[in-house]
C-alpha cells in the first residue's frame, strides 16, 4: 500500500434475496471493509460464502439491500441512474466465465469499444485506436479486433475481457475468480498481466478467488469470507503467518502444496460438514456447527469483527487481543 | 509387484466433420498392485481419453483406437466386446468422474442406484445387497447411512454425492479405480476430506488409483507415481520425488515453476509458459512442446525426441537428455 487514501468503503452492507415461502437468503450480511488506492484486496471463500455478491455490490451490478458504498468519500447511490451510470465509469468488472460473459455475436473490437460507445468517449476513429492499443496491452495484437469471441482459447478470452474492463480507464476493477476457469500454465500468464497493469496504470483490484495460494501472491490485503460474514481480514504476509479464526486456519491447512514431502508431514485438521445453508442462518457465530473449538457463547451470540493485531481483524470470541 | 494394467503404444483418435484428432499419440504405462499413478496434465491433453479408453467409455464410433495394446489383469480390453466389456467394468476397474452432481441418477434412491452394481456382479439376495449399500456408505463416513440411502441425490451436498460415487465405485471391489479429476468441483475444504477418504479406501481395499488431475497439489498429497502428459503423449513419468524434486522434461519444470507457492514473494514474476497447446488436428512434426519450450533447439522442430532413462523407473521425452548434448543445455534451467 503506497499511500493509505480510501478509494471505496462499505459500511454494513448487506444483500438479501427473497427465496420464497417466505424465507431469505443472506448472501452478504453486514459486511464493513475500505478498500484503498492502489492496493490489491484479496477475497477468499468457499462457495456460496457470498464473495461473488460482495463483488457484485462493490461493482454497482447489485443494489445493496441495507448499508452504505462510499467511492473517494461520496456515498454512491445505486437507485439513481446518473449515479450508477458515473460510477460504471469508474468501477469495472472480469466475470470468471471466459466463455459465458462475452457476446459471441458481437466481434471483439466492438465487445471492448462498446463501454466508450456508452460513456461517450472519443471519436469513432479514435475508439477503434483505442481498441488497438488494448490489444496490445493485453496481449493480443490488431488482427484479432474483427474476428469473433469463439475464435479464441480461454486464456485470450479472458484478455479480451480484461481489455474491456480497461476501456473505459476505471480506477477499480473487482476481479471475479478472472483464472479458475483456466488451464495451470495459462493461469500465470493472466496473473503476470494483471500486476503488470496494476503497476503500469495504477489500478485498484478487488480480487476474489477460492485457490489461495494465488491470493497470497497477489494481494497486499486478504479477506476471508463465511457464510455472509467477514471473519478475518488482514495483510496478506500476516494472514499466514498469524492465522487466528479457526476458519481461516481450516482453510489454509486443507490447501494441498505441491511438495511430496510437506504434503507427507502436513497433519491437515480436516474440517468435518459441509457449509450450511445461508438460507434462514441460526443466530451465533455461523461456523460454530463446524468449528472444533465452539462454545455455548459462539453458539448465542455473533462475534464483532475486532483488531486483534496491528491491522488484522478477527470475527471470533475466542480469539483475544495480544 | 505385478502389474494390474499395462498400456502399450495406445493411439486413440476422433473422427469428426473437421478431420480426424489425434487425442491420444502413442501412450505407454503401467500401474502396480495398489499403488496411485496420477496422470497430470492441462485440458485437451488426452488424459481423460486414456482413461475412458481403458474402460471403453468412448462412443466408438467416433473415437477409434488405432494401435497398441490394454491389458488389465489379464484381459485384452482392445479386442473385448461390449458384452464382456460389461462384465469387466465395475469388477476389475470403476470410475469416479468429475462432476458429481450430474454422475448420479436424480430420479433413483441412492441407496438404489448402489444396489444395481452389487446385483450385477456379485450374487447377492436384495436384503443382502442393501445391508451391502449401507455398509458402503459407513466405509465413505456418510453419517446416517441407512437414512441416507433412502433419499434421492438432490438431497446431498457435493462432497457427499462425491462420498456416494466413490462407494458405488468400490461396490464391487475393483483391482483398479480411476478417478477423473475427482476433487476438482468441490471446495478446499471438502477436497481434503475426499483425498483423507480415498487414501483411506487405498488402505483398507489395497486397489490401484489412477487420478487423473490438474492439480498438482493433490498430486503432490496423494500419488506414488506421476506420468505428465502434454498434447497426447506421456512426456515424463517417475516417482512423485522425481517429478517433485528432480523434473526433467522443460514442460514439467515450467509447470511447477509457474504454480505460485505460500512462499512466493510478491514481487517475484510468476514464469509463464508462452502460447497454447498444439492443435491436435495437426500435431505437429517433431516435439509437441517445441513451440513454447524456452530451450527449443533445430533439432526439436524436426525430430520425434526419442525417451530417456533419467534413472530407475524416472523416463522423460527430451533431446536435451541425448547422451551427445552439451552439458550447458542440459542444466539450463
Amino acid at each position: 500500500m503506497a499511500e493509505k487514501n480510501k478509494l471505496i468503503s462499505l459500511d454494513n452492507v448487506c444483500k438479501y434475496f427473497n427465496v420464497g415461502h417466505g424465507k431469505t437468503l443472506k448472501a452478504v450480511d453486514g459486511i464493513t471493509l475500505n478498500i484503498y488506492k492502489g492496493e490489491t484486496l484479496g477475497v477468499v471463500g468457499e462457495s456460496g460464502c457470498g464473495k461473488s455478491t460482495l463483488g457484485r455490490v462493490v461493482m454497482g451490478i447489485y443494489h445493496p439491500t441495507s448499508g452504505k458504498l462510499e467511492y473517494e468519500g461520496q456515498e454512491v447511490n445505486l437507485r439513481k441512474t446518473k449515479d450508477r451510470f458515473q460510477y460504471s465509469k469508474k468501477a469495472q468488472i472480469i466475470f470468471q466465465d471466459p466463455y459465458a460473459s462475452l457476446n459471441p455475436r458481437m466481434t471483439v473490437g466492438d465487445i471492448i469499444a462498446e463501454g466508450m460507445e456508452i460513456h461517450n468517449m472519443y471519436t469513432k476513429e479514435k475508439r477503434t485506436q483505442r481498441v488497438y492499443e488494448l490489444l496490445d496491452t493485453v496481449g493480443l495484437n490488431k488482427e484479432h479486433a474483427n474476428r469473433f469471441p469463439h475464435e479464441f482459447s480461454g486464456g485470450q478470452r479472458q484478455r479480451i475481457g480484461i481489455a474491456r474492463a480497461l476501456a473505459i480507464e476505471p480506477e477499480f476493477i473487482v476481479c471475479d475468480e478472472p483464472i479458475s476457469a483456466l488451464d495451470v500454465s495459462i493461469q500465470s500468464q493472466v496473473i503476470n498481466l494483471l500486476k503488470e497493469l496494476q503497476e503500469r496504470l495504477g489500478l485498484t483490484y478487488m480480487f476474489i478467488a477460492h485457490d489461495l495460494n494465488i491470493v497470497k501472491y497477489i494481494s497486499d490485503r486478504i479477506a476471508v469470507m463465511y457464510l455472509g460474514n467477514l471473519v478475518e481480514l488482514a495483510p496478506s504476509d500476516d494472514i499466514y503467518a498469524h492465522t487466528l479464526h479457526p476458519y481461516s486456519q481450516a482453510l489454509l491447512a486443507s490447501v494441498p502444496i505441491p511438495d511430496p514431502d510437506k504434503e507427507a508431514q502436513k497433519r491437515a485438521q480436516v474440517l468435518s460438514g459441509d457449509v450450511p445453508s445461508p438460507i434462514n442462518p441460526k443466530p451465533g457465530c455461523k461456523f460454530a456447527g463446524r468449528c472444533p473449538k465452539a462454545c455455548d457463547r459462539c453458539r448465542a451470540e455473533t462475534p464483532a469483527l475486532r483488531e486483534i493485531r496491528p491491522n488484522h481483524f478477527v470475527a471470533c470470541h475466542l480469539v483475544q487481543p495480544e | 509387484m505385478a502389474d494390474v494394467l499395462k498400456i502399450e503404444n495406445l493411439h486413440v483418435s476422433f473422427d469428426t466433420y473437421a478431420g480426424e484428432v489425434h487425442a491420444v499419440r502413442g501412450v505407454s504405462l503401467h500401474v502396480n498392485e495398489g499403488e496411485v499413478l496420477a496422470i497430470v496434465g492441462e485440458s485437451g491433453c488426452g488424459k481423460s481419453v486414456t482413461a475412458q479408453t481403458i474402460m471403453k467409455l468412448n462412443p466408438m464410433p467416433p473415437a477409434r483406437i488405432k494401435e497398441g495394446s490394454i491389458d488389465l489383469c489379464g484381459e485384452d480390453i482392445v479386442a473385448a466386446s461390449e458384452k464382456k466389456m460389461q462384465d469387466i467394468r465395475g469388477r476389475l476397474v470403476s470410475m469416479i468422474f468429475q462432476d458429481p452432481m450430474t454422475c448420479l441418477n436424480p430420479t433413483m434412491k441412492v441407496g438404489k442406484q448402489l444396489t444395481e452394481a452389487i446385483c450385477q456382479h456379485r450374487k447377492l439376495s436384495k436384503e443382502e445387497a442393501k445391508k451391502e449399500a449401507v455398509r458402503l456408505l459407513e466405509m465413505v463416513q456418510i453419517p446416517n447411512a441407512a437414512e441416507r440411502a433412502e433419499q434421492y441425490p438432490h438431497e446431498f451436498s457435493g462432497g457427499m454425492r462425491q462420498r456416494a460415487m466413490i462407494a458405488m465405485a468400490m461396490s464391487c471391489e475393483p483391482k483398479l479405480l480411476i478417478a477423473d479429476e475427482p476433487t476438482t468441483a468441490l471446495d478446499v475444504t471438502i477436497q481434503a476430506q475426499i483425498m483423507q477418504l480415498m487414501a483411506k479406501v487405498r488402505e483398507e481395499t489395497g486397489t490401484a488409483i489412477i487420478l487423473i488431475t490438474h492439480d498438482l497439489g493433490v498430486v503432490a498429497n496423494l500419488a506414488d507415481r506421476v506420468a505428465v502428459m502434454y498434447a497426447g503423449k506421456i512426456v515424463e513419468t517417475g516417482t512423485a520425488e522425481d517429478i517433485f524434486y528432480r523434473p526433467k522434461h522443460p514442460y514439467t519444470q515450467a509447470l511447477l515453476k509457474s504454480l505460485p507457492t505460500v512462499e512466493t514473494s510478491r514481487d517475484e514474476k510468476l514464469v509463464s509458459i508462452a502460447g497454447t497447446p498444439p492443435d491436435l488436428f495437426m500435431p505437429p512434426k517433431g516435439c509437441e512442446f517445441a513451440s513454447r519450450c524456452e530451450h527449443c533447439m533445430k533439432v526439436c522442430k524436426k525430430h520425434v525426441p526419442p525417451t530417456y532413462e533419467v534413472s530407475a523407473g524416472h523416463k522423460a521425452v527430451c533431446w536435451r537428455l541425448h547422451p551427445a548434448c552439451p552439458t550447458q543445455m542440459k542444466e539450463g534451467n
